[in-house]
């Protein structure tokens, strides 16, 4: 018993219309990397909530140091020395990182023994000792705002060594990194493990678990399929005991038939809020029948050129046809009845309205049209049918169907939700920007098939995605993008994923 | 289990109603207002004096309940009568706030609104000699039009300069409130008053001094607009594709520009129509309760509502219950000043506690629903 620093036993949490975790314990040993292993809306993330403090159990207890614990909130969790390093960071962006990190724990001096003040010199000091010590140096008197996304994750991370955290959770970690941040990331969780940290990682990627994790716990549907120690365990047969079945990991797909243009991209240039060009000159065209992918290192213009075919974006040289049409400078409601649908890059902020229920959600592109409305006034019936329709269809699951508020979902059903509205536009051009970040290996699958199967049914596609490997998977032709211009655009069996990479990096010119 | 669960705790079932999220819409109002009479109770109990009898005669001055005895000409008929005619400028002003609000927007410009449309329509139709009936239905249309134009300059001035709509409508309400000041000093004041000149009774939008069964009685018309314009904008919100643009627009902006609605549009259309809303208060206010207006001076209205549209929930129909309430209060301390002995300003006071209160709205409901939390997580342990 006294094995385990932490102890979950026989955990149940319900939410309206879901139980999120039944019956679940898990033990985890000091010094290890613990892995949790589920698809979206497995209840990871609710099993580690209870851990930090967010939520309490509705059946069930924690014991951790072989005590019984009621862990009522993030405070009390922070004393027990557990931290949890959110997906979505919790950081003030006019702040300094010192300041994020001792926000809530500022440490007070007095001056001249009377008037107290919080110690910033001496807590930049501390900080920067301490990231020293762990290998994440930053610079503790920048502002947040000023950082890259790795970097906050720094700081992050930092905020829960700075109070002490033994027992350390992070939740998806990786999702929104480059490849080469991921490695120095898990090389860092690798260090903290050595440094006598207990690690618990959420996460769905396979190899990263293979790479750094000790033992992994698979969920499913909320229940414990089984902890597996992660040495002896193949990558397939993990994979098989989070979805339920066997994955393929490779799409099956027949060659592609290019059949006419659709989507032709002439000497684009887009320049961001400062006047700098952020996409320059960038020529290419896309067939019906093909799925045409963007590969490149994140922020190097790709997402700006889907924002600017959308129309999200202003133009500051160059054109774009659609169907031999010029769409230019159309509106972006044009744009869509022209025939693009677009599956933005965020789709929380973008992408859904997470205020309104699901029906109004999928129905978010024609709500104006007949016939949910006619002369300016909505048909909610129809509303509803559209929308029992597309959960059918595309098989989105909620907790009240409909009427589910689509903030209470889960990421990968948001993402569904999307794609279904989208597909259903049956346009012509499909835009899907990393249509899979923070989605399961089930829906991943899915989600490509998908993708494939509207290039089958004579869509032109045009995918951007940081997943080199996702790209290698499923494009028929790939354009690599480097600092806001193509680099080389080839059919994918032309090119090998090192070939991509070289170019990604701007090691190789064409 | 069960048995546990059959056997509900009294604090649990006397909550239940605000527990309920379906309820929570009126039930949170109605216990903020309950609450701001318990503690103007308590204020009323410092000052020695009896809170019943005075929330009594409250209600009595406002028309709700009958007087003891009445003037010649009158009755409880024309103290209700003139309830509503206070009322009406309240309604179409917090109207204009909860229609910027569903856009996301905060339009505290509402007082200038108000004073520029009842300063053109004083002067375009007020001063004019028209007969009634094109004088009253143009009367409205100018207070529309001038409020929906300078609503829509806010609105534009946001989506064009991103000038943000509490900066230039708090500017605007200066601008407005000096300039028509100059103008009425200057042209149209009346040198006795020192107010503007009375506008014609031909423009006026309450009829005044109507003499039916022996009694002299204010009739506010633009009541019964106010009941059927709060009607319209709930239709409007609710069911139709420029109140869903509208909402989306106030929901989430980059969601909305991705999914083709023109922001900039909506931003000013929403602006224009509580412009227009405003405009509406402000025809109703110089040109119906009023006939004439004190320059230099904004009504306080146009900051009342801000609180009144909260307290009803930014819903129409909400909002008229509230201005409802909030108006019986206002009109009633007269008489409560005169009969219980209590200073007219404690009115003021419950208003105050009430809007205060209401504001509070969102609290109560974070409490209870965390309250029921806890009561569901001790069920489930004692089970």
């Amino acid at each position: 018993m006294s094995d385990y620093i932490v102890e979950m036993k026989h955990i149940t949490k319900r939410f309206p219309g879901i139980v999120a975790n039944d019956d679940v314990s898990i033990g985890i040993k000091k010094g290890e990397i613990f892995a949790l292993l589920g698809e979206n809306g497995a209840g990871k993330s609710t099993l580690m909530s209870m851990l930090s403090g967010l939520y309490e159990p509705d059946e069930g207890d924690i014991y951790i140091r072989g005590e019984k614990v009621q862990i009522s909130s993030p405070n009390h969790a922070a004393n027990l020395n557990i931290g949890m390093v959110h997906q979505h960071f919790k950081l003030v962006p006019d702040y300094t990182i010192t300041e994020n990190i001792i926000l809530g724990v500022e440490p007070i001096s007095k001056f001249v023994g009377l008037f107290p003040y919080v110690d910033i010199r001496n807590a930049n000091r501390k900080i920067e000792e301490l990231s020293k010590n762990f290998g994440l140096e930053v610079d503790p008197t920048k502002k947040i705002a000023d950082l890259t996304v790795s970097m906050q994750q720094r700081v992050e991370i930092l905020k829960v060594l700075y109070r002490e955290a033994e027992i350390l959770i992070f939740d998806e970690p990786t999702a929104v990194l480059t490849p080469q941040e991921i490695d120095f990331l898990l090389g860092i969780i690798e260090g903290l493990r050595n440094s006598g940290k207990t690690i618990i990682l959420i996460t769905h990627k396979l190899e990263e678990i293979k790479k750094v994790a000790d033992r992994c716990a698979v969920l499913n549907k909320g229940k414990l399929v089984d902890v597996l120690d992660v040495k002896t365990t193949s990558v397939n047969h993990m994979a098989q005991l989070m979805v339920g079945r066997e994955v393929s990991f490779k799409s099956e797909k027949v060659p592609a038939q290019f059949k006419e243009e659709i989507l032709k991209v002439e000497h684009l240039t887009v320049k961001n809020e400062d006047g700098f060009e952020i996409v320059k000159d960038v020529s290419f065209t896309i067939h019906s029948g093909e799925i045409f992918a963007i590969a490149g290192v994140a922020d190097n213009g790709q997402v700006e050129i889907a924002d600017a075919i959308a129309g999200l974006t202003k133009v500051s040289g160059g054109k774009i046809f659609l169907e031999g049409k010029d769409i230019t400078n159309n509106s972006i409601r044009k744009r869509t009845e022209t025939g693009i649908s677009y599956i933005p890059e965020d789709r929380q902020s973008f992408g859904l309205f997470l205020d309104f229920d699901l029906s109004t959600n999928l129905a978010l592109k024609q709500y104006y049209k007949k016939p949910f409305s006619s002369r300016g006034i909505l048909n909610k019936q129809e509303f509803e049918q559209f929308g029992h329709k597309l959960i059918d269809q595309f098989d989105i699951r909620s907790g009240q169907s409909i009427k589910t508020q689509v903030r209470s979902m889960s990421g990968g059903n948001q993402q569904k939700a999307i794609i279904a509205r989208e597909i259903d536009l049956q346009s012509p051009l499909m835009i899907f920007v990393q249509p899979t970040r923070g989605v399961d290996i089930g829906a991943i699958e899915n989600i490509h098939n998908m993708m494939i199967q509207q290039r089958d049914q004579g869509k032109a596609i045009l995918l951007i995605s940081l997943e080199l490997d996702e790209i290698m998977n499923v494009a028929d032709t790939i354009g690599v993008i480097y600092n806001g211009q193509l680099q080389k655009i080839a059919s994918s069996e032309s090119l090998t994923t090192n070939e991509v990479g070289e170019y990604m990096m701007g090691a190789k010119h064409e | 289990m069960s048995k546990n669960k059959m056997k509900k705790s009294l604090s649990y079932r006397l909550f239940w109603p605000i527990r309920n999220e379906k309820w929570q819409q009126i039930t949170i109002p109605v216990a903020s207002i309950l609450i701001s009479f318990i503690a103007a109770a308590i204020v009323i109990l410092l000052l020695g004096k009896n809170p019943l009898q005075a929330f009594y005669n409250l209600f009595q001055g406002a028309g709700i309940f009958p007087k003891s005895s009445y003037a010649g000409y009158k009755s409880i008929l024309t103290d209700f009568l003139s309830l509503l005619n206070a009322m009406t400028p309240l309604v179409f002003a917090s109207l204009a706030v909860a229609v910027a609000l569903r856009a996301g927007l905060f339009n505290i410009g509402v007082s200038g609104q108000m004073l520029v449309s009842g300063f053109l329509a004083t002067i375009i139709v007020g001063y004019s000699g028209l007969d009634a009936i094109i004088a009253k239905p143009l009367v409205l249309l100018v207070g529309i039009v001038a409020g929906g134009l300078m609503g829509g300059l806010v609105g534009w001035l946001k989506y064009r300069f991103n000038i943000h709509e509490v900066v230039s409508t708090i500017m605007l309400n200066y601008i407005a409130q000096y300039v028509i000041s100059f103008f009425i000093q200057m042209y149209y004041i009346d040198p006795i008053s020192r107010q503007s000149k009375y506008i014609s009774e031909a423009a006026r939008l309450t009829l005044v001094n109507v003499e039916i069964a022996n009694l002299k009685m204010n009739i506010p018309l633009g009541f019964i607009l106010a009941i059927i314009i709060a009607i319209f904008i709930k239709f409007l919100m609710d069911k139709t594709v420029v109140g869903f643009e509208i909402k989306a627009v106030g929901s989430n902006r980059n969601a909305a520009k991705y999914t083709g609605i023109n922001v900039g549009r909506n931003t000013v259309l929403a602006m224009i129509i509580s412009g227009g809303l405003a405009g509406l208060a402000g025809v109703t206010y110089y040109l119906g309760y009023f006939s004439s207006i004190q320059p230099k001076v904004l009504s306080s209205i146009g900051f009342d509502s801000i609180a009144v549209a909260l307290l009803g929930n930014s819903h129409p129909i909400g909002i008229i219950f509230s201005s409802f309430l909030v108006s019986i209060i206002d009109q009633g301390s007269t008489y409560m000043s005169s009969q219980a002995g209590i200073r007219q300003e404690i009115a003021s006071v419950i208003i105050g506690l009430i809007l205060l209160f209401s504001a509070c709205g969102e609290y109560f409901k974070h409490k209870v629903s965390r309250l029921k939390d806890k009561e569901v997580d001790r069920k489930d342990s004692e089970s």
